[in-house]
């Protein structure tokens, strides 16, 4: 969701993002999660013509999608935090 | 330049999608399709030189149909489709459809086991098991079978005539009388054959 924070995306663009990363093993499975985000409302799609090909279908964030994102990005930070703590204080003793 | 077996290649995999998305809701498996269609033409796109090794590592990242599904069915909150395994409840289904008709008729209309087809059979072949037969058989023989006769003015015994329930010749009537009253048990070995043993069973759809 936050490869999409600031501009709409397609999903072969999130996909070579993420592919970078190394974060993303089964290509395929981002389809699934997408159309989920949607039905839920977390994101939107619409069609755009492609300068090279046939249309591509964008996301974007919806407002609720940018509150779920925000709040996970809270709660990413405090157990990113914990997580650190916690090794910091093994690598000590 | 295109590979010589891409569309083999991507229709192949598609279609192996395809089926195992069956029990998933219409609409997502086709949106589902048409995004992976769309991904690989995006993919090939990028290729400059295509041959059928690009093809398939497109495909191999894309990841194997049987994971993308489940990760699809999981997504929607549906279960895995298991093999229906026969319990006791189909066995005495089996055994009441004959022998206690109306409880057994309801039972097999309840129970996922059988297809449509095979509870219309276990329903009418014959209607009421041997309960709807001696229904029958009783009904035959209360209502047939009158006697006339026909005296002259003395009162001498003219003629004389019964009607009733023809009388089969004696040669068909056994074949008959074992079709009759076997057809329950027919029917009921016909259920038992069609049960699913082991066959998946349609998840009802969110």
């Amino acid at each position: 969701m936050a490869l999409v924070w600031e501009t709409p995306r397609y999903a072969f663009e999130m996909i070579e993002a993420l592919g970078k990363t190394g974060m993303l093993t089964t290509e395929g499975t981002l389809y699934p999660l997408l159309s989920r985000l949607r039905r839920d409302g977390l994101v939107k799609t619409e069609w755009r013509e492609s300068s090279d090909g046939p249309p591509r279908r964008y996301y974007e964030l919806t407002a609720e999608g940018r509150r779920a994102l925000a709040a996970f990005k809270n709660e990413w930070t405090s157990f990113r935090a914990a997580v650190d703590g916690i090794l910091q204080e093994a690598k000590r003793s | 330049m295109s590979a010589p077996h891409a569309d083999q290649l991507i229709e192949g995999y598609l279609a192996r999608l395809n089926d195992l998305a069956t029990d998933l809701p219409k609409s997502a498996r086709r949106e589902l399709i048409d995004d992976m269609r769309s991904h690989i033409a995006e993919a090939r796109a990028r290729e400059s030189a295509e041959t059928d090794a690009t093809i398939l590592n497109i495909l191999d990242r894309l990841g194997e149909p049987g994971i993308v599904i489940a990760d699809a069915r999981e997504r929607l909150g549906l279960k895995a489709p298991r093999p229906y395994r026969a319990g006791l409840l189909d066995v005495a289904t089996v055994i009441l459809v004959p022998f206690f008709w109306p409880v057994g008729v309801i039972l097999l209309w309840m129970s996922p086991a059988w297809h449509w087809r095979d509870k219309l059979v276990g329903t009418l072949v014959p209607p009421g098991g041997y309960m709807g037969l001696s229904v029958i058989f009783l009904a035959a023989s209360t209502q047939g079978g009158s006697c006339s006769t026909v005296r002259d003015q003395a009162g001498h015994l003219l003629s004389s005539s019964c009607t009733g329930p023809a009388e089969l010749p004696g040669i068909l009537d056994v074949p008959l009388a074992i079709l009759v009253f076997g057809s329950p048990l027919i029917s009921a070995a016909y259920l038992a054959l069609r049960l699913r043993w082991g066959r998946p069973v349609q998840v009802a759809v969110a």
